[in-house]
Protein backbone atom coordinates (compact mmCIF):
# COMPACT_ATOMS: atom_id res chain seq x y z
CA UNK A 1 0.00 0.00 0.00
CA UNK A 2 2.94 1.80 0.43
CA UNK A 3 4.16 1.85 -2.93
CA UNK A 4 1.03 2.45 -4.10
CA UNK A 5 0.49 5.95 -2.39
CA UNK A 6 4.33 6.69 -2.76
CA UNK A 7 3.73 6.31 -6.64
CA UNK A 8 0.08 7.34 -7.01
CA UNK A 9 0.95 10.49 -9.50
CA UNK A 10 3.18 7.63 -11.83
CA UNK A 11 0.04 5.11 -11.65
CA UNK A 12 -2.34 7.55 -12.98
CA UNK A 13 -0.48 9.05 -15.56
CA UNK A 14 0.73 4.72 -16.71
CA UNK A 15 -3.07 3.75 -16.41
CA UNK A 16 -4.40 7.25 -18.51
CA UNK A 17 -1.43 6.78 -21.44
CA UNK A 18 -2.42 2.74 -21.83
CA UNK A 19 -6.14 3.80 -21.88
CA UNK A 20 -6.00 6.74 -24.53
CA UNK A 21 -4.14 4.44 -27.02
CA UNK A 22 -6.32 1.47 -26.26
CA UNK A 23 -9.27 3.58 -27.04
CA UNK A 24 -7.77 5.02 -29.74
CA UNK A 25 -6.87 1.37 -31.21
CA UNK A 26 -10.40 1.73 -32.85
CA UNK A 27 -9.01 3.95 -35.32
CA UNK A 28 -7.42 0.95 -36.54
CA UNK A 29 -10.42 -1.22 -36.24
CA UNK A 30 -12.94 -2.75 -33.75
CA UNK A 31 -11.24 -4.77 -31.54
CA UNK A 32 -11.60 -6.58 -28.19
CA UNK A 33 -8.81 -4.37 -26.58
CA UNK A 34 -10.87 -1.17 -27.20
CA UNK A 35 -14.16 -2.80 -26.35
CA UNK A 36 -12.37 -3.41 -22.80
CA UNK A 37 -11.45 0.06 -22.04
CA UNK A 38 -14.52 1.78 -23.56
CA UNK A 39 -16.64 -0.45 -20.42
CA UNK A 40 -14.03 0.29 -17.94
CA UNK A 41 -14.85 4.00 -18.43
CA UNK A 42 -18.70 3.44 -18.62
CA UNK A 43 -18.38 1.53 -15.64
CA UNK A 44 -16.21 4.18 -14.09
CA UNK A 45 -18.16 6.74 -14.70
CA UNK A 46 -21.38 4.95 -13.10
CA UNK A 47 -19.41 4.29 -10.29
CA UNK A 48 -18.04 7.42 -9.79
CA UNK A 49 -21.76 9.00 -10.35
CA UNK A 50 -23.08 6.61 -7.59
CA UNK A 51 -20.73 7.23 -4.86
CA UNK A 52 -20.86 11.04 -5.29
CA UNK A 53 -24.08 11.05 -5.42
CA UNK A 54 -24.38 8.95 -2.11
CA UNK A 55 -21.57 11.01 -0.46
CA UNK A 56 -22.47 14.39 -1.54
CA UNK A 57 -26.17 14.23 -1.89
CA UNK A 58 -28.07 11.98 0.05
CA UNK A 59 -25.82 10.97 2.79
CA UNK A 60 -25.50 14.39 4.19
CA UNK A 61 -29.13 15.64 2.73
CA UNK A 62 -31.18 12.78 3.43
CA UNK A 63 -29.45 9.74 5.24
CA UNK A 64 -28.36 11.75 7.80
CA UNK A 65 -31.21 13.98 8.80
CA UNK A 66 -33.24 11.19 9.31
CA UNK A 67 -30.93 8.93 11.11
CA UNK A 68 -28.41 11.74 13.26
CA UNK A 69 -31.22 14.68 13.48
CA UNK A 70 -34.06 12.55 13.89
CA UNK A 71 -35.78 14.51 10.81
CA UNK A 72 -37.85 11.66 10.79
CA UNK A 73 -40.13 13.19 7.75
CA UNK A 74 -37.40 12.95 5.29
CA UNK A 75 -38.58 8.63 4.51
CA UNK A 76 -41.44 9.74 3.03
CA UNK A 77 -39.55 11.24 0.17
CA UNK A 78 -38.16 7.20 0.06
CA UNK A 79 -41.78 6.06 -0.16
CA UNK A 80 -42.67 8.53 -2.84
CA UNK A 81 -40.01 7.45 -4.68
CA UNK A 82 -41.18 4.20 -4.70
CA UNK A 83 -44.29 4.58 -5.58
CA UNK A 84 -43.06 4.76 -9.14
CA UNK A 85 -42.31 0.77 -9.05
CA UNK A 86 -46.37 0.60 -9.23
CA UNK A 87 -45.84 0.85 -12.89
CA UNK A 88 -45.25 -2.64 -13.14
CA UNK A 89 -48.39 -3.69 -11.26
CA UNK A 90 -51.55 -4.12 -13.15
CA UNK A 91 -53.66 -3.07 -10.05
CA UNK A 92 -51.52 -0.30 -8.75
CA UNK A 93 -50.03 1.52 -11.63
CA UNK A 94 -52.32 4.43 -10.76
CA UNK A 95 -50.05 4.99 -8.00
CA UNK A 96 -47.15 5.46 -10.14
CA UNK A 97 -49.20 7.27 -12.75
CA UNK A 98 -50.41 9.53 -9.46
CA UNK A 99 -46.37 10.75 -9.24
CA UNK A 100 -45.75 10.68 -12.62
CA UNK A 101 -48.12 13.61 -12.83
CA UNK A 102 -47.31 15.40 -10.52
CA UNK A 103 -43.88 15.80 -10.98
CA UNK A 104 -45.32 16.32 -15.01
CA UNK A 105 -47.22 19.74 -12.86
CA UNK A 106 -43.79 20.72 -11.41
CA UNK A 107 -41.80 20.40 -14.87
CA UNK A 108 -44.46 22.58 -16.83
CA UNK A 109 -44.98 24.79 -14.34
CA UNK A 110 -40.90 25.42 -14.21
CA UNK A 111 -40.66 25.19 -18.33
CA UNK A 112 -43.28 28.06 -18.32
CA UNK A 113 -41.64 30.30 -16.41
CA UNK A 114 -37.85 29.10 -18.06
CA UNK A 115 -39.62 29.62 -21.53
CA UNK A 116 -40.92 33.28 -20.81
CA UNK A 117 -37.16 34.03 -19.16
CA UNK A 118 -35.21 32.39 -21.77
CA UNK A 119 -36.95 33.23 -25.26
CA UNK A 120 -38.74 36.51 -24.35
CA UNK A 121 -35.35 38.71 -24.19
CA UNK A 122 -35.12 37.30 -27.77
CA UNK A 123 -37.99 38.18 -29.39
CA UNK A 124 -37.90 41.45 -28.29
CA UNK A 125 -34.59 42.38 -29.67
CA UNK A 126 -35.43 40.51 -32.67
CA UNK A 127 -37.00 44.22 -33.76
CA UNK A 128 -33.94 45.95 -34.71
CA UNK A 129 -33.70 49.52 -35.85
CA UNK A 130 -33.13 49.73 -40.32
CA UNK A 131 -32.38 53.55 -40.85
CA UNK A 132 -28.97 54.66 -39.11
CA UNK A 133 -29.74 57.72 -37.20
CA UNK A 134 -26.81 59.51 -34.51
CA UNK A 135 -27.48 58.85 -30.63
CA UNK A 136 -30.90 60.27 -29.16
CA UNK A 137 -30.32 61.82 -25.98
CA UNK A 138 -32.53 60.40 -22.64
CA UNK A 139 -35.73 62.96 -21.63
CA UNK A 140 -38.70 62.49 -19.48
CA UNK A 141 -40.70 59.94 -22.21
CA UNK A 142 -37.66 57.71 -23.11
CA UNK A 143 -34.10 56.20 -22.10
CA UNK A 144 -31.34 57.00 -24.52
CA UNK A 145 -30.79 55.59 -27.79
CA UNK A 146 -27.97 54.55 -28.77
CA UNK A 147 -26.50 55.49 -32.03
CA UNK A 148 -27.26 52.81 -35.46
CA UNK A 149 -24.39 53.06 -37.76
CA UNK A 150 -24.45 52.57 -41.91
CA UNK A 151 -23.17 49.11 -41.36
CA UNK A 152 -25.09 48.21 -37.89
CA UNK A 153 -27.47 48.95 -39.93
CA UNK A 154 -27.06 46.60 -42.90
CA UNK A 155 -26.25 43.99 -40.04
CA UNK A 156 -29.87 44.15 -38.74
CA UNK A 157 -31.07 44.08 -42.48
CA UNK A 158 -29.16 40.77 -42.90
CA UNK A 159 -30.43 39.48 -39.94
CA UNK A 160 -33.94 40.75 -40.59
CA UNK A 161 -34.10 39.15 -43.84
CA UNK A 162 -33.02 35.81 -42.31
CA UNK A 163 -35.23 35.62 -39.87
CA UNK A 164 -37.86 36.00 -41.47
CA UNK A 165 -36.88 33.67 -44.28
CA UNK A 166 -35.82 31.22 -42.07
CA UNK A 167 -39.23 31.66 -40.79
CA UNK A 168 -41.66 31.26 -43.54
CA UNK A 169 -40.11 28.27 -44.54
CA UNK A 170 -41.52 26.72 -41.28
CA UNK A 171 -44.68 28.27 -41.79
CA UNK A 172 -47.06 25.20 -43.05
CA UNK A 173 -50.51 26.76 -42.22
CA UNK A 174 -51.30 26.93 -45.81
CA UNK A 175 -49.32 25.90 -48.91
CA UNK A 176 -46.83 28.44 -50.40
CA UNK A 177 -47.91 29.06 -53.63
CA UNK A 178 -46.71 32.86 -54.62
CA UNK A 179 -43.27 33.08 -56.13
CA UNK A 180 -42.57 35.54 -53.54
CA UNK A 181 -43.56 33.39 -50.60
CA UNK A 182 -41.57 30.42 -52.77
CA UNK A 183 -38.72 32.40 -52.45
CA UNK A 184 -38.74 33.32 -48.96
CA UNK A 185 -39.17 29.53 -48.18
CA UNK A 186 -36.15 28.62 -50.46
CA UNK A 187 -33.97 31.52 -49.55
CA UNK A 188 -34.25 30.33 -46.01
CA UNK A 189 -33.43 26.68 -46.71
CA UNK A 190 -30.84 27.95 -47.77
CA UNK A 191 -29.56 30.39 -45.35
CA UNK A 192 -30.21 27.71 -42.84
CA UNK A 193 -27.66 25.20 -44.43
CA UNK A 194 -25.16 28.08 -43.53
CA UNK A 195 -26.24 27.68 -40.28
CA UNK A 196 -25.98 23.57 -40.43
CA UNK A 197 -21.99 24.13 -42.04
CA UNK A 198 -20.89 26.68 -39.10
CA UNK A 199 -22.24 23.92 -36.60
CA UNK A 200 -20.37 21.58 -38.78
CA UNK A 201 -17.35 23.67 -39.05
CA UNK A 202 -17.68 24.11 -35.36
CA UNK A 203 -18.30 20.54 -33.94
CA UNK A 204 -14.98 19.54 -36.04
CA UNK A 205 -12.99 21.99 -34.06
CA UNK A 206 -14.49 20.21 -30.94
CA UNK A 207 -12.83 16.94 -31.85
CA UNK A 208 -10.00 18.18 -32.93
CA UNK A 209 -9.78 20.22 -29.46
CA UNK A 210 -10.31 16.81 -27.27
CA UNK A 211 -7.56 14.92 -29.87
CA UNK A 212 -4.99 17.26 -29.32
CA UNK A 213 -5.83 17.32 -25.15
CA UNK A 214 -4.95 13.70 -25.55
CA UNK A 215 -1.94 14.03 -27.41
CA UNK A 216 -1.10 17.17 -25.06
CA UNK A 217 -1.45 14.41 -22.13
CA UNK A 218 0.93 11.31 -23.91
CA UNK A 219 3.59 13.76 -25.26
CA UNK A 220 3.37 16.45 -22.35
CA UNK A 221 2.64 14.54 -19.04
CA UNK A 222 3.12 11.01 -19.65
CA UNK A 223 5.81 11.54 -22.30
CA UNK A 224 8.58 12.65 -19.29
CA UNK A 225 7.80 8.99 -17.94
CA UNK A 226 9.34 7.26 -20.58
CA UNK A 227 12.16 9.79 -21.63
CA UNK A 228 10.35 13.15 -22.91
CA UNK A 229 7.85 13.83 -25.43
CA UNK A 230 10.68 13.36 -28.11
CA UNK A 231 10.53 9.35 -26.53
CA UNK A 232 6.67 9.42 -26.94
CA UNK A 233 6.96 10.81 -30.11
CA UNK A 234 8.65 8.38 -31.02
CA UNK A 235 6.44 5.38 -30.01
CA UNK A 236 3.42 7.21 -31.44
CA UNK A 237 4.95 7.39 -35.07
CA UNK A 238 6.21 3.77 -34.41
CA UNK A 239 2.97 2.38 -33.43
CA UNK A 240 1.16 4.92 -36.31
CA UNK A 241 3.70 3.01 -39.13
CA UNK A 242 2.66 -0.43 -38.11
CA UNK A 243 -0.37 -0.22 -38.35
CA UNK A 244 -0.49 1.93 -41.57
CA UNK A 245 2.34 -1.43 -42.66
CA UNK A 246 -1.11 -3.80 -41.66
CA UNK A 247 -3.81 -1.41 -43.48
CA UNK A 248 -1.52 -2.05 -46.75
CA UNK A 249 -0.70 -5.46 -46.05
CA UNK A 250 -4.64 -6.10 -45.32
CA UNK A 251 -5.46 -4.09 -48.71
CA UNK A 252 -3.14 -6.53 -50.61
CA UNK A 253 -4.79 -9.36 -49.65
CA UNK A 254 -7.78 -8.40 -50.11
CA UNK A 255 -7.09 -7.00 -53.46
CA UNK A 256 -5.53 -10.57 -54.03
CA UNK A 257 -8.70 -12.22 -53.17
CA UNK A 258 -10.60 -10.07 -55.83
CA UNK A 259 -8.47 -10.90 -58.77
CA UNK B 1 -4.34 3.71 -60.84
CA UNK B 2 -4.02 7.15 -61.87
CA UNK B 3 -3.72 9.86 -58.36
CA UNK B 4 -7.40 10.75 -59.26
CA UNK B 5 -8.24 7.36 -58.28
CA UNK B 6 -5.92 6.97 -55.49
CA UNK B 7 -7.14 10.21 -53.86
CA UNK B 8 -10.72 8.97 -53.97
CA UNK B 9 -9.90 5.39 -52.99
CA UNK B 10 -7.52 6.45 -50.11
CA UNK B 11 -8.09 4.00 -47.12
CA UNK B 12 -9.40 7.13 -44.01
CA UNK B 13 -6.05 4.94 -41.99
CA UNK B 14 -3.63 7.08 -43.73
CA UNK B 15 -6.20 10.59 -43.40
CA UNK B 16 -6.09 9.54 -39.13
CA UNK B 17 -2.07 9.33 -39.67
CA UNK B 18 -1.89 12.56 -41.57
CA UNK B 19 -3.77 13.93 -38.46
CA UNK B 20 -2.16 12.54 -35.54
CA UNK B 21 1.65 14.15 -37.65
CA UNK B 22 -0.49 17.69 -37.55
CA UNK B 23 -1.27 17.39 -34.85
CA UNK B 24 1.94 16.34 -32.36
CA UNK B 25 4.44 17.98 -34.47
CA UNK B 26 3.35 21.49 -33.50
CA UNK B 27 3.91 20.62 -29.87
CA UNK B 28 7.78 20.85 -30.57
CA UNK B 29 7.61 24.02 -32.67
CA UNK B 30 8.96 26.85 -31.14
CA UNK B 31 7.05 29.20 -33.26
CA UNK B 32 3.38 31.15 -32.15
CA UNK B 33 0.69 31.26 -35.25
CA UNK B 34 -0.69 34.87 -34.46
CA UNK B 35 -4.40 34.73 -32.55
CA UNK B 36 -7.27 37.45 -33.47
CA UNK B 37 -9.34 38.00 -30.26
CA UNK B 38 -13.27 37.56 -31.09
CA UNK B 39 -15.39 40.11 -29.94
CA UNK B 40 -17.90 37.33 -27.41
CA UNK B 41 -14.33 36.48 -25.78
CA UNK B 42 -13.19 40.53 -25.76
CA UNK B 43 -16.58 41.40 -24.15
CA UNK B 44 -16.07 38.69 -21.55
CA UNK B 45 -12.50 39.82 -20.42
CA UNK B 46 -13.56 43.71 -20.34
CA UNK B 47 -16.40 42.43 -18.10
CA UNK B 48 -14.20 40.92 -15.49
CA UNK B 49 -11.74 43.20 -15.90
CA UNK B 50 -14.20 46.19 -15.17
CA UNK B 51 -15.85 43.96 -11.56
CA UNK B 52 -14.15 45.57 -8.77
CA UNK B 53 -12.28 43.71 -6.51
CA UNK B 54 -13.99 41.15 -3.92
CA UNK B 55 -17.05 40.84 -6.16
CA UNK B 56 -19.05 37.25 -5.96
CA UNK B 57 -18.63 35.30 -8.78
CA UNK B 58 -21.00 32.31 -8.87
CA UNK B 59 -19.34 29.58 -11.62
CA UNK B 60 -20.79 27.06 -12.74
CA UNK B 61 -19.08 23.99 -13.79
CA UNK B 62 -20.73 21.22 -15.68
CA UNK B 63 -18.44 19.29 -17.48
CA UNK B 64 -16.47 15.98 -17.39
CA UNK B 65 -13.28 14.17 -18.51
CA UNK B 66 -14.77 13.49 -22.03
CA UNK B 67 -15.05 17.31 -22.94
CA UNK B 68 -11.47 18.24 -21.02
CA UNK B 69 -9.90 19.27 -23.74
CA UNK B 70 -12.26 22.07 -24.33
CA UNK B 71 -13.52 22.90 -20.96
CA UNK B 72 -11.07 22.50 -19.02
CA UNK B 73 -8.37 25.14 -20.73
CA UNK B 74 -11.98 27.50 -20.51
CA UNK B 75 -12.04 26.83 -16.34
CA UNK B 76 -8.52 27.65 -15.64
CA UNK B 77 -7.97 30.69 -17.91
CA UNK B 78 -11.16 32.12 -16.31
CA UNK B 79 -10.27 30.99 -12.73
CA UNK B 80 -6.57 32.79 -13.61
CA UNK B 81 -8.53 35.79 -14.05
CA UNK B 82 -10.54 35.79 -11.21
CA UNK B 83 -7.39 35.13 -8.80
CA UNK B 84 -5.25 37.93 -10.56
CA UNK B 85 -8.13 40.57 -10.04
CA UNK B 86 -8.78 38.89 -6.33
CA UNK B 87 -12.35 38.55 -7.11
CA UNK B 88 -14.14 35.78 -4.83
CA UNK B 89 -15.95 32.92 -6.64
CA UNK B 90 -17.84 29.83 -5.64
CA UNK B 91 -17.79 26.83 -7.70
CA UNK B 92 -21.20 24.94 -8.11
CA UNK B 93 -21.60 21.71 -10.42
CA UNK B 94 -24.58 19.43 -11.39
CA UNK B 95 -22.44 17.07 -12.17
CA UNK B 96 -20.53 14.54 -10.02
CA UNK B 97 -17.16 14.79 -11.72
CA UNK B 98 -16.62 18.68 -12.77
CA UNK B 99 -16.87 19.34 -8.65
CA UNK B 100 -13.58 16.83 -8.48
CA UNK B 101 -11.72 18.13 -11.69
CA UNK B 102 -12.37 22.00 -11.10
CA UNK B 103 -11.25 21.55 -7.45
CA UNK B 104 -7.57 20.24 -8.61
CA UNK B 105 -7.58 23.47 -11.06
CA UNK B 106 -8.18 25.62 -8.48
CA UNK B 107 -5.44 23.92 -6.19
CA UNK B 108 -3.27 23.65 -8.64
CA UNK B 109 -3.60 27.20 -9.50
CA UNK B 110 -3.67 28.75 -5.93
CA UNK B 111 -0.19 26.74 -5.37
CA UNK B 112 1.29 28.64 -8.40
CA UNK B 113 0.21 31.72 -7.71
CA UNK B 114 1.00 31.63 -3.89
CA UNK B 115 4.67 30.89 -5.20
CA UNK B 116 4.78 32.87 -7.78
CA UNK B 117 2.07 35.99 -6.77
CA UNK B 118 1.99 35.75 -2.93
CA UNK B 119 0.24 39.31 -3.08
CA UNK B 120 -2.95 38.03 -4.89
CA UNK B 121 -3.63 36.27 -1.87
CA UNK B 122 -5.15 33.49 -3.19
CA UNK B 123 -6.92 30.90 -0.80
CA UNK B 124 -9.58 28.54 -0.68
CA UNK B 125 -11.86 29.45 2.12
CA UNK B 126 -10.99 33.24 1.59
CA UNK B 127 -11.13 33.79 -2.08
CA UNK B 128 -12.51 30.67 -3.55
CA UNK B 129 -15.10 27.89 -2.48
CA UNK B 130 -16.25 24.84 -3.68
CA UNK B 131 -19.86 23.99 -2.99
CA UNK B 132 -19.63 20.75 -4.70
CA UNK B 133 -22.00 18.33 -6.76
CA UNK B 134 -25.46 19.38 -6.15
CA UNK B 135 -28.33 17.66 -7.71
CA UNK B 136 -31.82 19.18 -8.83
CA UNK B 137 -30.55 22.16 -10.79
CA UNK B 138 -33.37 23.84 -11.44
CA UNK B 139 -34.70 23.74 -7.92
CA UNK B 140 -31.06 23.78 -6.43
CA UNK B 141 -30.83 27.72 -8.62
CA UNK B 142 -34.11 28.84 -7.67
CA UNK B 143 -33.02 28.11 -4.12
CA UNK B 144 -30.38 29.75 -4.27
CA UNK B 145 -31.23 32.82 -5.74
CA UNK B 146 -33.28 33.51 -2.37
CA UNK B 147 -31.08 31.85 0.65
CA UNK B 148 -27.45 30.87 -0.63
CA UNK B 149 -26.22 29.80 3.01
CA UNK B 150 -29.76 27.90 3.32
CA UNK B 151 -29.39 26.12 0.28
CA UNK B 152 -25.80 25.82 0.07
CA UNK B 153 -25.02 24.67 3.77
CA UNK B 154 -21.19 23.49 3.61
CA UNK B 155 -18.75 23.22 1.08
CA UNK B 156 -16.80 20.24 -0.35
CA UNK B 157 -14.67 19.89 3.35
CA UNK B 158 -18.07 19.61 5.08
CA UNK B 159 -17.53 23.46 6.11
CA UNK B 160 -20.29 25.59 7.29
CA UNK B 161 -20.10 28.28 4.45
CA UNK B 162 -21.78 30.31 6.29
CA UNK B 163 -18.82 30.32 8.23
CA UNK B 164 -16.34 31.29 5.41
CA UNK B 165 -14.50 34.42 4.95
CA UNK B 166 -15.05 33.93 1.49
CA UNK B 167 -19.19 33.79 2.14
CA UNK B 168 -18.90 37.54 3.35
CA UNK B 169 -21.86 39.11 2.80
CA UNK B 170 -23.35 37.15 0.30
CA UNK B 171 -27.25 36.11 0.91
CA UNK B 172 -28.70 35.51 -2.21
CA UNK B 173 -29.03 36.76 -5.68
CA UNK B 174 -28.54 40.27 -5.66
CA UNK B 175 -25.02 40.12 -3.86
CA UNK B 176 -23.80 38.06 -7.17
CA UNK B 177 -21.79 40.24 -9.50
CA UNK B 178 -21.47 37.55 -12.52
CA UNK B 179 -22.31 34.66 -13.31
CA UNK B 180 -19.98 32.19 -15.46
CA UNK B 181 -21.02 28.48 -16.78
CA UNK B 182 -18.43 26.25 -18.63
CA UNK B 183 -21.14 23.59 -20.12
CA UNK B 184 -20.92 21.26 -23.02
CA UNK B 185 -24.75 20.52 -22.49
CA UNK B 186 -27.70 22.90 -23.02
CA UNK B 187 -28.18 22.90 -19.17
CA UNK B 188 -26.49 26.75 -19.39
CA UNK B 189 -29.83 27.58 -19.99
CA UNK B 190 -31.60 26.69 -16.40
CA UNK B 191 -29.04 29.38 -15.49
CA UNK B 192 -30.64 31.97 -18.19
CA UNK B 193 -34.32 30.80 -16.79
CA UNK B 194 -34.12 30.94 -13.51
CA UNK B 195 -31.11 33.39 -12.41
CA UNK B 196 -29.67 35.41 -14.52
CA UNK B 197 -33.09 36.43 -16.45
CA UNK B 198 -35.65 37.30 -13.24
CA UNK B 199 -32.75 38.70 -11.34
CA UNK B 200 -30.83 40.29 -14.16
CA UNK B 201 -27.78 39.58 -13.47
CA UNK B 202 -24.74 39.32 -15.88
CA UNK B 203 -23.62 36.19 -17.42
CA UNK B 204 -20.96 34.88 -19.05
CA UNK B 205 -20.39 31.27 -20.92
CA UNK B 206 -17.95 28.67 -21.73
CA UNK B 207 -19.15 26.32 -23.96
CA UNK B 208 -17.82 23.71 -26.11
CA UNK B 209 -17.31 24.28 -29.79
CA UNK B 210 -20.50 22.21 -30.59
CA UNK B 211 -22.95 23.91 -28.95
CA UNK B 212 -21.40 27.63 -29.59
CA UNK B 213 -23.49 28.55 -32.84
CA UNK B 214 -26.66 28.38 -31.01
CA UNK B 215 -25.71 30.67 -28.40
CA UNK B 216 -25.11 33.38 -30.24
CA UNK B 217 -28.48 34.16 -30.11
CA UNK B 218 -28.20 35.15 -25.94
CA UNK B 219 -25.29 37.19 -27.27
CA UNK B 220 -26.97 39.33 -29.41
CA UNK B 221 -30.09 39.39 -26.95
CA UNK B 222 -27.64 40.76 -24.52
CA UNK B 223 -28.68 37.82 -21.97
CA UNK B 224 -24.90 37.02 -21.96
CA UNK B 225 -22.17 39.60 -21.75
CA UNK B 226 -19.38 37.33 -23.12
CA UNK B 227 -18.42 34.02 -24.35
CA UNK B 228 -15.99 31.64 -24.67
CA UNK B 229 -16.21 29.35 -28.11
CA UNK B 230 -14.24 26.12 -27.85
CA UNK B 231 -10.88 25.51 -26.99
CA UNK B 232 -10.10 29.07 -29.64
CA UNK B 233 -12.13 31.06 -27.02
CA UNK B 234 -9.49 29.56 -24.42
CA UNK B 235 -6.30 30.32 -26.46
CA UNK B 236 -7.79 34.22 -27.27
CA UNK B 237 -8.65 34.35 -23.70
CA UNK B 238 -4.99 33.57 -22.25
CA UNK B 239 -3.92 36.27 -24.88
CA UNK B 240 -5.65 38.73 -23.45
CA UNK B 241 -4.30 37.63 -20.02
CA UNK B 242 -1.04 37.52 -21.67
CA UNK B 243 -0.49 34.37 -20.01
CA UNK B 244 0.96 30.88 -21.74
CA UNK B 245 -1.52 28.10 -19.95
CA UNK B 246 -2.63 24.64 -21.91
CA UNK B 247 -4.85 26.47 -24.42
CA UNK B 248 -1.43 28.71 -25.84
CA UNK B 249 0.06 25.34 -26.00
CA UNK B 250 -2.43 23.83 -27.51
CA UNK B 251 -3.08 26.63 -30.16
CA UNK B 252 -0.29 25.72 -32.92
CA UNK B 253 -1.73 22.05 -33.22
CA UNK B 254 -5.56 23.30 -33.30
CA UNK B 255 -4.26 26.15 -36.27
CA UNK B 256 -2.60 23.31 -38.38
CA UNK B 257 -5.37 20.66 -37.77
CA UNK B 258 -7.69 23.08 -39.40
CA UNK B 259 -5.29 23.90 -42.62
CA UNK B 260 -5.29 19.90 -42.89
CA UNK B 261 -8.70 19.56 -42.79
CA UNK B 262 -9.86 22.38 -45.28
CA UNK B 263 -6.95 21.23 -47.60
CA UNK B 264 -8.11 17.60 -47.30
CA UNK B 265 -11.97 19.05 -48.13
CA UNK B 266 -10.57 21.17 -50.88
CA UNK B 267 -8.86 18.22 -52.38
CA UNK B 268 -11.35 15.56 -51.76
CA UNK B 269 -13.85 18.23 -54.17
CA UNK B 270 -11.12 18.79 -56.45
CA UNK B 271 -10.02 14.84 -57.33
CA UNK B 272 -13.85 14.12 -57.56
CA UNK B 273 -14.68 16.76 -60.16
CA UNK B 274 -12.02 16.25 -62.05
CA UNK B 275 -13.00 11.81 -62.04
CA UNK B 276 -16.12 13.00 -62.88
CA UNK B 277 -15.21 15.14 -65.79
CA UNK B 278 -12.82 12.56 -66.81
CA UNK B 279 -15.22 10.05 -66.97
CA UNK B 280 -18.01 12.07 -69.20
CA UNK B 281 -15.04 12.71 -71.46
CA UNK B 282 -14.49 8.86 -71.54
CA UNK B 283 -18.16 8.67 -72.13
CA UNK B 284 -18.44 10.97 -74.95
CA UNK B 285 -15.45 9.40 -76.58
CA UNK B 286 -17.61 6.00 -76.52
Amino acid sequence: MNWISANKEAIGLWIGAICTLGLYSVLYKENKLYRLFEHIFLGLATGFGVAATWNEVLKPKWWEPIWVKGQWWWILTLVAGLLYYFIYSRKYNWLARAMIGFFLGVASGQSFQGFVNDLWPQIRTSFKPLIPHALIAKTADHPAIKAVTLPDAINNLIFMVTLLCVMSYFFFSFEQKHPVQKGMAKMGRWLMMFTFGAIFGSTIMARLALLIDRMDYLLNDFGPRIGGPVVMFGLLMALTVLLLVLVTAQKQQTDAETE
Amino acid sequence: MNILTLLQNLDRRWLYALLLLTVTVPFFLKIRLPVTVSPPTQKLYDKIESMPEGSFVLFGVDWGPGTRGENGAQTEVMMRHLMQRKIRFALLAFAPEPSVLCQNIAVKLQKEYNETHPEYGVQEGVTWVNWGYKVDQVNILKALVRDVPATVSADVHNHTIADLPVMKGIHSAKDISLILNVNPTASYQAYIQFVQGPYKIPMGLAPTAVMAPETYTYLDSGQLVGMLNGLQGAIEYEQLLGVIGRATVDSNSLSFAHLLIISLILLGNIAMLLERSQRARAGGAR
